[in-house]
């Protein structure tokens, strides 16, 4: 298992290699000048000229990419042109939040969605199932950023549930465990908004992996001992039909991460997303590299989390 | 079978429901309107909760004319002078100047009680610091204003500065505020890279509140500063700007009460938060992102059929600028009517010609230009870049010159890629930008209308416009010192400009800004926003 993980983790290299590349000359070749960002909007021409030296932008584009390489390689990801400071630590400064966010998306995203897939296919053909199916198939249709704007407008504003914006309340600064409650009731809405579509593809994948496993030999065999239908169901239908629904998460994540950029805009949450909507305004170049390469690099992992899981759930998966 | 399984959901939403709180009272019916007058004795204490649309990125003014800093990062430093609500000069860390009467000599007497926020005494050497090695390297408008003019600057002792000039130079006392020339610690910056020092995330000011937490991308909290030299000043204990990026949810967070302040709102709900007994709203034609400044239209006057004048006053007829205001800006504002706003009284000339809306005289000027119709109705066709804050505009454009057989093709493109294409590419027919005159015409008008700023420059002469009588008057105004004998030469140049219409000014810009009603003394037209701001509950 080691060896596989070290080959997989060598083999991303190289796909890590190509994104920098490639994500590099696209954000160089998009029209806008950072310039602007450097230097101000007001300077003469002398001095963007300057500035523009300062920070190798008036060198050739393939020069710009091979300096950029050798710092990477020696772990300098360079300056951001606005905040002035070392990229690396103000993208890593924000991951915590955005891990937050999208775990808690996920994980309420794949509790609830996987009890919904089994409840429906428990019960298939009645009107439970009937309701489940309608609902999640409208619900994975709903866009992100709607559902982020209805929940702030309806149950933060209209209600006055929740709270409309950030991670914690501005006017009082709480510590321990009212920090802790404080966080949990700002998380609520954008985790909502965030991971309703990924619980709708859930539920409906589980479902279909349940039915599929409900008709199986094993499951026959194991109602015919006489087990309870709820050990039969969870202990031995449900681990068969969670595959399929590790692949859908697992490939999920990258979709989440989009997600997240927009609702962390709508809710005012401090994460990644963000951080990466700003950079673009700006074209603030080493900070949206920065970017990129800390969220390939999760998904990267992600992914490779996703295939060590599979041997986790099934037995006759293995490793060299 | 599992038909008894626990109502999940409905388990969920009851934890839910139990741990929300109960939903705010509904406010007593109050009248709401314009601000009212503030509260007779200002009341001490509280938390003040401002919403920021954008993240400062630092906290360094000295170093950045971005509009997102400063809006922050001003409350924590003072300027020489600061602005009254007519932005009028007034005393700030100086307390008196004397102007020689050749208009080359300013002298400033400094207040002898102002310290550093780390107890440092404030003296003459940290402006000629501030000058020498922050503003005039670093900050864009200052460095272009004053880097051919000044002459030198000299502290004689600890309280007194002088700038000497090369020329006689009137706008000096408008370029002295918060906005323009925020005073920065020396003892903290000298022999260092002032764009990397720390002190650029933990500021050292002299304002009326010091730095206290900076969590990027989230919020700035300011404490008190208890050895403020305005004596009383300020009144709460604590301010935080906190940074939410969707205008929507901003409104909606000081509708909550989450916020008590809001510098931008969605113009659609403007008429409803006027009727807000919870809100109060004003305008204001300044801020810490830029002063007077005007929607304008820009020609590309290297262009056929641009460079003819009755192509351009078609223009002026046939754009029906009070649709704009009242479509697309929701009354932020007034109509323009020539390169310096109205609001900048002293200097505005109200004798202007007007080119009323009227589709009839746009045809007969069209008719006159030699631009006939064509067999579909349509004289000529152009490009119109804008970017995407100007969408609506655009279109209302695209249609008011589809009367008069003019075919406009909009092409709206990011912000940078439409600044880059018409100030730096000039790949334009018409394009668009929000021109800010600065507090004195010389900081932000000179700059599109003079010859010697035709280049890639933003906000340049982006029209590529020349008129040798025209250079000379600006550069007249800039070094004559009398403000009466300034007007006289700003009012002929307006008079040049609106009758050659290099540019069409559609709009004066007054954005809204919201407050909650229990909140008094915000200076919402200036940098120091919250200095003499107070909650009265």
């Amino acid at each position: 298992m080691a060896r596989y993980v070290l080959r997989r983790l060598l083999q991303a290299v190289p796909l890590l290699l190509g994104m920098i590349v490639l994500t590099f000359l696209l954000i160089h070749l998009a029209p806008g000048d950072p310039i602007y960002a450097l230097a101000g909007e007001s300077g003469d021409a002398a001095y963007y000229a300057e500035m523009r030296a300062r920070f190798g932008l008036d060198r050739p584009l393939p020069e710009q990419l091979g300096i950029y390489f050798l710092n990477v390689l020696r772990g300098d990801l360079g300056q951001s042109y606005v905040q002035k400071q070392p990229v690396l630590p103000l993208v890593l400064s924000r991951v915590p939040a955005t891990l937050l966010l999208t775990l808690s998306a996920l994980l309420a995203a794949t509790a609830l969605g996987t009890w919904l897939g089994v409840v429906a296919a428990t019960r298939a053909g009645s009107l439970v199932d009937h309701a489940i199916t309608a609902t999640t198939i409208g619900v994975y249709g709903i866009p992100v950023f709607w559902l982020g704007q209805v929940l702030v407008i309806v149950v933060a504003a209209g209600l006055g549930w929740f709270p409309i914006q950030g991670m914690t309340t501005a006017r009082t600064a709480a510590t321990g465990w009212a920090l802790v409650g404080d966080v949990a009731r700002h998380l609520a809405l954008p985790a909502t908004a965030l991971g309703l579509q990924s619980l709708a593809l859930i539920a409906r994948v589980t479902r279909a992996g349940m039915r599929e496993a409900l008709g199986d030999d094993l499951v026959r065999t194991a109602r015919a001992k006489g087990l309870a239908e709820r050990a039969v169901v969870y202990r031995h239908a449900l681990p068969n039909a969670l595959l399929p629904v590790v692949t859908v998460v697992g490939g999920h994540v990258s979709t989440l991460l989009t997600g997240a950029v927009l609702v962390e805009i709508i809710f005012a949450w401090p994460g990644l997303g963000r951080l990466l909507y700003d950079a673009t305004t700006t074209r603030d170049y080493p900070l949206l590299m920065a970017i990129f390469e800390v969220v390939a690099i999760g998904v990267i992992l992600a992914n490779l989390l996703t295939d060590l899981l599979y041997a986790v759930l099934d037995p006759r998966v293995r490793y060299e | 079978m599992l038909h008894q399984t626990l109502p999940l959901p409905a388990c969920l939403m009851l934890l839910l429901v139990a741990c929300a709180p109960a939903a705010p009272a509904p406010a007593p019916a109050a009248p709401g309107g314009p601000s009212k007058p503030a509260a007779e004795t200002p009341k001490r204490g509280g938390t003040l909760v401002l919403g920021a649309t954008t993240d400062p990125g630092q906290l360094n003014p000295g170093i950045t004319t971005a509009g997102g800093t400063h809006l922050v990062a001003d409350n924590l430093y003072n300027g020489l002078l600061q602005f009254d609500e007519r932005l009028e000069p007034q005393p700030d860390l100086a307390e008196s100047w004397q102007v020689a009467p050749d208009g080359r000599t300013y002298t400033f007497n400094l207040r002898s009680n102002v310290l550093w926020h780390d107890g440092t005494p404030f003296t003459s050497a940290d402006v000629k610091f501030t000058f020498e090695e922050v503003l005039l390297k670093f900050h864009a408008r200052t460095k272009a204003g004053l880097e051919h003019v000044l002459a030198g600057i000299d502290t004689p002792d600890p309280q007194t500065v002088v700038f000497r000039f090369k020329e006689p130079y009137a706008p000096l006392l408008r370029r002295l505020d918060v906005v323009e020339a925020p005073m920065l610690p020396k003892h903290v910056y000298e022999g260092t890279d002032v764009q990397q020092n720390p002190a650029n995330l933990a500021p050292i000011g002299t304002g009326p509140y010091q730095f206290a937490e900076y969590v990027k991308g989230d919020r700035v909290r300011m404490v008190r500063n208890e050895r403020y030299f305005k004596a009383g000043l300020p009144y709460l204990d604590e301010v935080v700007f906190r940074v939410i990026p969707q205008e929507s949810s901003l409104e909606l967070a000081l509708e909550q009460g989450e916020v008590d302040y809001a510098w931008s709102l969605p113009g659609p709900d403007i008429a409803r938060l006027q009727q807000s007994p919870d809100i109060r709203l004003v305008q204001a034609p300044s801020g810490p992102g830029g002063a007077y400044c005007e929607d304008t239209l820009i020609f590309n006057l290297a262009h056929a059929p641009l460079d003819k004048l009755e192509v351009r006053r078609a223009f002026a007829h046939a754009v029906n600028r009070q649709q704009l205001l009242d479509q697309v800006r929701f009354g932020q504002g007034r109509v323009a009517s020539g390169p310096i706003a109205s609001t900048m009284a002293w200097a505005y000339n109200p004798e202007v010609p007007k080119y009323e809306y009227s589709v009839q005289k746009a045809n007969q000027l069209l008719d006159q230009a030699g631009l006939a119709r064509g067999a579909g109705g349509t004289r000529y066709g152009l490009t119109f870049v804008f970017p995407p804050a100007y969408q609506r505009t655009a279109e209302v454009v695209r249609q008011n010159m589809a009367e008069v057989g003019v075919d406009v093709q909009l092409k709206g493109l990011e912000v940078n890629a439409a600044n880059e294409q018409i100030f730096v590419k000039k790949d334009f027919d018409l394009g668009i930008g929000s021109y800010c005159g600065g507090p004195d015409p010389e900081v932000g008008v000179t700059r599109a209308y003079v010859s010697t700023n035709i280049g890639p420059i933003l906000y340049s002469n982006g029209a590529g416009y020349r008129n040798p009588r025209v250079d000379e008057l600006f550069a007249e105004a800039a070094t004559t010192v009398d403000q009466g004998q300034r007007t006289k030469l700003y009012a002929e140049v307006q008079d040049i400009l609106v009758k050659d219409l290099p540019y069409l000014w559609l709009l004066e810009n007054e954005t809204y800004r919201a407050y909650r009603a229990e909140v008094h003394g915000l200076r919402y037209w200036a940098g120091d926003l919250v200095e003499t701001a107070y909650r009265d509950r």
